[in-house]
């Protein structure tokens, strides 16, 4: 290993997330001989701008050529550290981030001595891999002012406008014949009681004047390739013709699916028993009294909590809450009494999640004469015929459990939202998926729209349940991000790419059967055939690599001997105490 | 300056919308008005509920908005108000608060804060602990530049005519280090001993605590910190300056404000020559202030502080002329002869031997020409302060009967009520409503009185009631010696053919200067003044050096303003912003008793102890916060701090405003029946979250009472939520879910600990909310739906619980716990409302910023191109605060952008 290196290694308490596992102090001393360190320090929350200072300080100070921060995981802070390095002078890629708490502390909570050890080996790996890191320049690639946007819900369609609004191109591609998702299939929504079929007629209206927003309806994905900046897409349209465009960045805002209950969950199934958006339908269609198949309803029954909050216990159960459905059956039932006010409702609960303003609905629901009855997590209301009379049984926990029996002409079973079947368009596009099945963002707080595809945001409820109101400014939040990738008209990109030794290059052709991404081709350099790598579109992916027999493809910032070293480190066995 | 956007405020939501609209290329002004950005989200512990370090998601925002090319931060700063141009974009103008550091320079050292003596308490720990007047707001702060707290100054600082930092030394005292008290006191006024015998203290009549149940004891401190410091160093510790100017000053007059001039001008490094008539310097000090109050070896280590510096005293010598110093080469001359001499009643008698001015009296009896008058009858004429003194002392002399004759009552007297007290104790007769008509005498020597009585009639201009002579009530009154204490008229005969004189025979100047008529001249003290305060004529000695020494540089006089001190805060302020402030006596000097001191010229005060000293100054409220004490000022390894700095008004011009000023959290006092503020162990959820950060105050869960670690914690949800009684009939949407983050934290730092949580409904919506939820549950929280009714404390601190287990339906229950956490809910900060000037920023029906179309245009007010980010316009939590922000950023740049087509 090169030892005429000067690096700097910064180990970082993390508060108490790191140092209560890991003794930081420790790891100091075991790594602070190691060849090539110039310095090594602990430091309480490295990321803080204090902290950022003194190592820019440092860096500065001991003219140090590479440094190694001991901290959380790099997709929290490597663009952080990276910029400070930045700043300091430093070439932004002679920074390693080392990941001392997910992969340490976090993981090690119970012994301390071990979780040490394996700090410290992990701290030399970082050590060794700086001390093998070279200046690298970002590679900078012109933005496509253009973004393709998934879905013309009321997400898809208000994002467009705003994107129009910032001079920002807009591909709108719809997969159904008709815009508006389940929006445009509602009247009145809380909470400022906008019908929602208007609501999408007149975002449609402006949309259709925007000259530099183009919308294709029946139409779907069916290829994606490029990167952040610089995506080619390939749409199907209604009469199979296959449309290429070139966009910066896309944004999926492809929405949910209601939950539809299983056959007899809450007596699906039985006549009378019907679903949350469906009622909303059936009122959405009557003018003053309520008809059920020409009856008139006179005792509704809500249950709720229907495809959520379910026991874990189950296979494949919703575990997550669906949140909007508490406050949209409480509306509901408002709307539902202005058309008929000789309704009496009785609403069986859960917990009501009427967050926020939307607890004033709630309360007008009660004011309104709506009966509320809380059931129990294992003792579910059990609906059923008795008779030719639909009975709802219910124990009651508001009156110490007791059994309550309400004969229903209807049964509104209140149906939480589900992930939208989506498998070929979330394959495309290689999105990934957590674990209650919604798209996953990259952090939930520092980046609710981000994917951890670069230039691929995910908005509305395509990302988990929603309301209008906070679809729409998870849409604004996508749009600001694509904008704010796009505006500036360029983007930088990691320079880790692959990189070919012409030298030891005989051309076997094996490394392009491997690349998944048609970056590498064949050159003619110094009289003999070789390959060469296309930056714009080289991934790093790095499956060139291990299939050359030659060993002639490298990987810039994961080098075979960076690698190499890395694995020597950490394996290096010697007495840590 | 021209931004495209102002961000109003710097929290989670400020710093989003700033950063997305920067790296959209626009030009974002952020202001805060705390010192540092990051809001409230920084204060937490973690967050729920991927239990992240709340600093660990914080502290990159805050690094990033503060680095970012495109963005301008201007932290401690308010907003005045912002108002629209014609062209349609805004105004805006804004105060940018004095942080008394220069931020250049300062590198986060906190040693400021180790050296400062004045405590407040910390607002990021929320009271739980104490933080600084000079203080780093906290240790993620971004800026990280420390700052001071000082709103204005101190009322007892203030109100010091010679600026002497009562605050300051007081505050050093109580932190024992008197040294240095004595060091600051010194910076101001150069004679700390007499000042602590014989000054009337104004500072005391203005401290704030004399409105309350007595004046901190501020000259008995003094007293205390000067005789521990003389005690200790008889001599001075510091000699002449190194180098002199060359230019040489004259001074006339050794009393307070000539001996305070020479220091002031001697330790800038002028050669001085103080002249005086008398055999001795100290002139009102040493011979108008009788022993008892002022021993003459006080005044002579006083002195000591002015001659270590090379000043030359030259007494028996009396000046006439001020051609003739300057013609002895003096560039500049201070006259300060004061007023030594007495007006005349003009009665017939004045002149017989046996009737004497009060300042000759004065002066014989100290210097021992008179020494005894024993079997004396004597009678003091006036009321004044100067009548007591010479009264006292004829006591002490052993006179037979020492009667103080005064015009009118008892309550018109000017002497100060202490000092008429001291002189009845010590066996004086008092004969008001009564004036000499005529001395009578025998062979030029005084032997009676003749007496007029008076009765008073309607007020004169002084708004005292004017004596009016009883006709026919003359009598007479054998007398061996009269003293004329009627008022006390400069010694400024010698000068009025060089000088420009008022009527009163003070020397006319110009008052902010102090110059006189003659160049190169100038005056002050009492012979300017009129007779007035010691400490009166020490400030007018500071104030000529302050011009002399401007005008021997060759600088300006002219604008210039000598007194650059902030002005005093409001004492209700003061007593306003203390929760509490407990009865605690003032500390008396003790005085020997009447029958002791009547004995000889022994000093009559005694010096209080240091535990005296330091609890009465523990009394102390702080008023101006920052005490002057300088203690920073040295620690200082950057000399970064600046007591000049004064806030700046600035004015920008901006395109569109993004209002993000975030929420106030309930005051968990105002729900009296859960006993917050009262009972120790109830804390609020934002103590509890301090409790638990990893920058916590402790270093464990420890409950404020006793320091136990508790083991049985209730969080009662909904308070001042979701509750009528208390307006807020909103749900506050982050609490439910806080509180299960805390309890899982706390179980986390105590395993054994027993977690209820009691609840209306368990409110968790978000993205991995219930699953959170389903994991405390499965920890072993206790969850109980029924709202808290009450809380009361037994004796062991511990808190019973009233409420109804509405699920079991049993009825009334009380559980014991011994900590309870309020889950305090969120409100709006309604000085949001108040930025615009023209128009009204509109409101909904809580006071929240309101969304005139919240759900399709998330951000949009009722100002057009004034958006809304985060929790100003509603309660949120942090991942729906970042969507909202992140919609005021779109919207925001959509605005700018459609203007600037249509334009």
């Amino acid at each position: 290993m090169s030892t005429d290196r000067k690096i700097g290694v910064f180990i970082c308490h993390c508060g108490g997330n790191i140092s209560d596992y890991v003794d930081v102090d420790k790891v100091r001393d075991a790594v602070e001989k190691e060849p090539g360190v110039s310095i090594a320090k602990t430091t309480m929350f490295a990321c803080s701008d204090a902290a950022q200072q003194e190592i820019i300080e440092d860096i500065r100070k001991e003219g140090l050529d590479g440094i190694v921060v001991a901290s959380c995981s790099p997709k929290l802070h490597l663009l952080t550290f990276r910029a400070m390095a930045e700043r300091s002078g430093l070439n932004p890629y002679q920074y390693v981030q080392v990941n001392l708490r997910e992969q340490c502390s976090w993981a090690h909570r119970s012994d301390m001595q071990s979780a040490t050890e394996k700090g410290i080996h992990l701290v030399r790996a970082g050590i060794a891999k700086a001390a093998l890191c070279d200046p690298l320049t970002d590679m900078r690639i012109e933005t496509i002012p253009k973004v393709l946007i998934i879905g013309a819900g009321v997400s898809g369609l208000r994002a467009a406008l705003t994107l129009s609004d910032l001079g920002l191109a807009v591909f709108l591609v719809e997969k159904s014949d008709r815009v508006g998702g389940w929006t445009g299939k509602f009247g009145k929504m809380f909470s400022q009681n906008l019908i929602g079929e208007e609501v999408i007629e007149k975002l449609l209206g402006e949309v259709k004047q925007r000259e530099n927003v183009t919308l294709f309806t029946s139409a779907k994905l069916i290829e994606k390739s490029g990167r952040v900046g610089d995506f080619s897409v390939k749409v199907q349209t209604r009469n199979d013709e296959t449309i290429s465009l070139d966009v910066g960045a896309i944004i999926v805002a492809t929405g949910f699916d209601p939950y539809q209950p299983a056959e007899e969950e809450f007596g699906y199934g039985l006549k009378g028993v019907i679903t949350l958006p469906e009622f909303k339908q059936l009122l959405d269609g009557s003018n003053g009294e309520i008809l059920y198949e020409g009856r008139k309803i006179r005792d509704i029954v809500y249950i709720y909590c229907v495809g959520s909050r379910q026991d874990e216990d189950e296979e494949s159960s919703n575990l997550y809450c669906s949140r909007y459905c508490c406050t949209s059956a409480v509306h509901t039932a408002l709307l539902a009494g202005e058309k008929d006010a000789g309704l009496n409702q009785f609403h069986l609960y859960r917990d009501m999640r009427t967050y926020g303003k939307q607890e004033l609905i709630y309360e007008e629901a009660r004011i309104e004469g709506s009966v509320f009855i809380k059931y129990d997590d294992y003792d579910l209301p059990k609906v059923e015929y008795i008779g030719d009379k639909l009975r709802v049984m219910v124990n009651d926990l508001l009156i110490g459990g007791e059994e309550v029996e309400i004969d229903a002409d209807l049964v509104v079973l209140v149906t939480g939202m589900v992930p939208r079947e989506n498998d070929e368009l979330t394959s495309i596009l290689k999105l990934p998926i957590g674990l209650d099945g919604f798209y996953n963002e990259i952090h939930p707080k520092l980046r609710p729209v981000e994917t951890v595809i670069d230039g691929m945001y995910i908005v509305g409820t395509a990302q988990g349940p929603k309301t209008m109101a906070e679809s729409v400014a998870s849409a604004l939040s996508g749009v600001s991000k694509s904008a704010s990738l796009l505006m500036k008209g360029y983007v930088d990109l990691e320079p880790f790419i692959a990189r070919v030794n012409t030298e030891q290059c005989k051309w076997c052709d094996k490394c392009t059967e491997a690349c998944p991404y048609d970056a590498i081709e064949k050159i003619f350099c110094e009289g003999k055939e070789v390959a060469s790598i296309i930056p714009s579109l080289c991934k790093g992916g790095g499956a060139c690599i291990p299939v050359c027999p030659e060993d002639a493809i490298d990987l810039e910032g994961y080098t075979d001997a960076q690698i190499k070293s890395m694995i020597e480190a950490l394996v290096k066995d010697e007495e840590t105490n | 300056m021209n931004y495209d956007i102002l961000v109003v405020g710097g929290g989670i939501a400020g710093m989003e919308s700033a950063l997305i609209l920067g790296d959209m290329g626009y030009k974002v002004l952020l202001v805060e008005k705390e010192a540092s950005i990051g809001g409230k989200m920084i204060l937490l512990s973690k967050v729920f509920p991927t239990l992240d370090c709340a600093s660990c998601i914080s502290t990159p925002k805050m690094a990033a908005t503060i680095n970012h090319p495109g963005i301008t931060v201007l932290t401690y700063s308010q907003i005045r108000e912002i108002s629209r141009m014609d062209d349609g974009r805004f105004i805006v103008r804004l105060k940018k608060e004095a942080t008394f550091v220069d931020f250049a320079a300062c590198t986060g050292c906190g040693e400021c804060e180790l050296a400062c003596t004045v405590a407040i308490s910390d607002p990021f720990n929320y009271d739980l602990v104490a933080s600084r007047s000079a203080h780093i707001l906290y240790p993620q702060a971004v800026p990280k530049k420390a700052i001071i707290e000082r709103p204005g100054s101190s009322p007892c600082s203030f109100t010091c005519p010679a600026g002497v930092k009562a605050h300051g030394y007081v505050s050093l005292v109580r932190s024992g280090k008197y040294e240095e008290a004595f060091h600051l006191h010194m910076e101001d006024a150069p004679l700390p001993g007499t000042l602590a015998r014989a000054c009337y203290a104004p500072c005391e009549d203005s401290c704030t605590r004399s409105d309350l149940e007595g004046a901190v004891s501020i000259r008995a401190i003094k007293r205390f910190m000067v005789d521990r410091y003389y005690k200790d160093h008889p001599e001075p510790e510091y000699g002449p300056p190194e180098k002199f100017f060359d230019k040489r000053i004259a001074i006339v007059g050794s009393g307070p404000a000539g001996l305070s001039a020479a220091y002031h001008l001697g330790k800038r490094g002028y050669p001085i020559t103080i002249f005086e008539g008398a055999p001795q310097p100290g002139g009102m000090l040493r011979y108008g202030i009788p022993a008892y109050r002022l021993p003459d070896d006080i005044v002579d280590r006083d002195i000591k502080n002015i001659t270590a510096l090379g000043v030359e005293i030259k007494t028996k010598t009396r000046i006439t002329s001020m051609k003739a110093l300057k013609n002895e080469g003096f560039d500049a001359v201070f006259l300060a002869v004061g007023t030594n001499r007495t007006w005349k009643m003009k009665v017939p008698g004045e002149d017989l031997n046996g009737v004497m001015e009060c300042m000759e009296f004065l002066t014989e009896a100290n210097t021992g020409s008179i020494k005894d008058l024993s079997g004396k009858t004597v009678v003091v004429v006036g009321g004044g302060n100067s009548a007591i003194d010479p009264a006292r002392m004829a006591v002490r002399m052993g006179a037979k009967s020492v009667v103080i004759m005064y015009r009118r009552s008892r309550n018109e007297m000017p002497a100060h009520d202490w000092e008429v007290k001291a002189a009845l104790d010590e066996g004086i007769e008092l004969q008001v409503l009564k004036t000499p008509k005529s001395f009578i005498g025998e062979n030029g020597q005084l032997s009676k009185i003749e007496v007029l009585s008076m009765q008073l009639g309607e007020p004169d201009e002084s708004g005292r009631r004017r004596p009016i002579p009883k006709k026919g009530s003359e009598f007479t009154l054998p007398v061996d010696l009269v003293i004329l204490a009627i008022g006390l008229r400069p010694c400024t005969e010698s000068f009025k053919d060089e000088l420009e004189e008022n009527r009163d025979e003070t020397i006319k100047v110009n008052e902010e200067t102090l110059e006189t008529s003659m160049p190169s001249v100038f005056a002050g003290g009492d012979a300017v003044t009129g007779a007035s305060m010691i400490v009166n004529a020490i400030g007018q000695g500071k104030r000529a050096a302050f011009y002399i020494h401007r005008y021997l540089q060759g600088e300006s006089l002219d604008g210039i303003t000598f007194d650059s001190r902030l002005p005093a805060v409001d004492k209700k302020e003061v007593i306003g912003r203390s929760s509490s402030i407990s009865r605690r006596e003032p500390i008396i000097m003790r005085e020997l008793p009447p029958d002791e001191r009547k004995q000889d010229f022994k000093e009559v005060e005694c010096c209080i102890s240091e535990e005296e000293a330091r609890s009465g100054a523990n009394r102390c409220l702080d008023c101006g916060v920052c005490s002057e004490c300088n203690e920073c000022i040295k620690a200082c390894p950057a000399d970064a701090i600046n007591f000049t700095m004064r806030s700046e008004e600035q004015t920008h011009e901006i395109s569109s405003v993004i209002v993000s000023t975030g929420f106030k959290l309930f005051d968990a006092h105002l729900k009296t029946s859960y006993g917050y503020g009262r009972y120790p162990n109830v804390v609020t959820a934002m103590q509890m979250d301090r409790i638990l950060s990893p920058t916590r105050p402790y270093n464990a869960v420890l409950r404020p009472s006793d320091g136990k670690m508790p083991d049985n914690i209730a969080f009662v949800l909904c308070t001042g939520s979701r509750d009528h009684t208390l307006n807020n009939p909103l749900c506050s949407r982050v609490c439910c879910m806080y509180s299960i983050k805390q309890a899982q934290l706390t179980m986390g730092a105590s395993p054994l600990a027993d977690i209820t949580i009691y609840y209306i409904d368990i409110r968790a919506f978000g993205k991995g909310y219930e699953e959170f939820y389903q994991q405390a549950k499965g920890m072993g929280t206790f969850f109980v739906k029924g709202r808290v009714s009450e809380i009361e404390q037994l004796d062991n601190s511990n808190l019973m619980l009233h409420y109804e287990d509405i699920e079991s339906g049993e009825g009334p229950q009380t559980t014991e716990h011994d900590m309870v956490v309020l889950s305090v809910g969120l409100l709006p900060n309604i000085e949001a409302l108040s930025l615009f000037k023209d128009n009204q920023l509109e409101a909904d029906h809580y006071a929240y910023v309101k969304e005139v179309e919240e759900d399709i245009n998330p951000g949009k007010t009722s100002i057009d191109g004034v958006f809304v980010a985060g929790t100003a316009s509603a309660p949120r939590d942090i991942p729906d605060s970042i969507l909202h922000a992140g919609s005021a950023a779109a919207q925001a740049a959509a605005y700018i952008e459609r203007n600037r087509r249509s334009a």
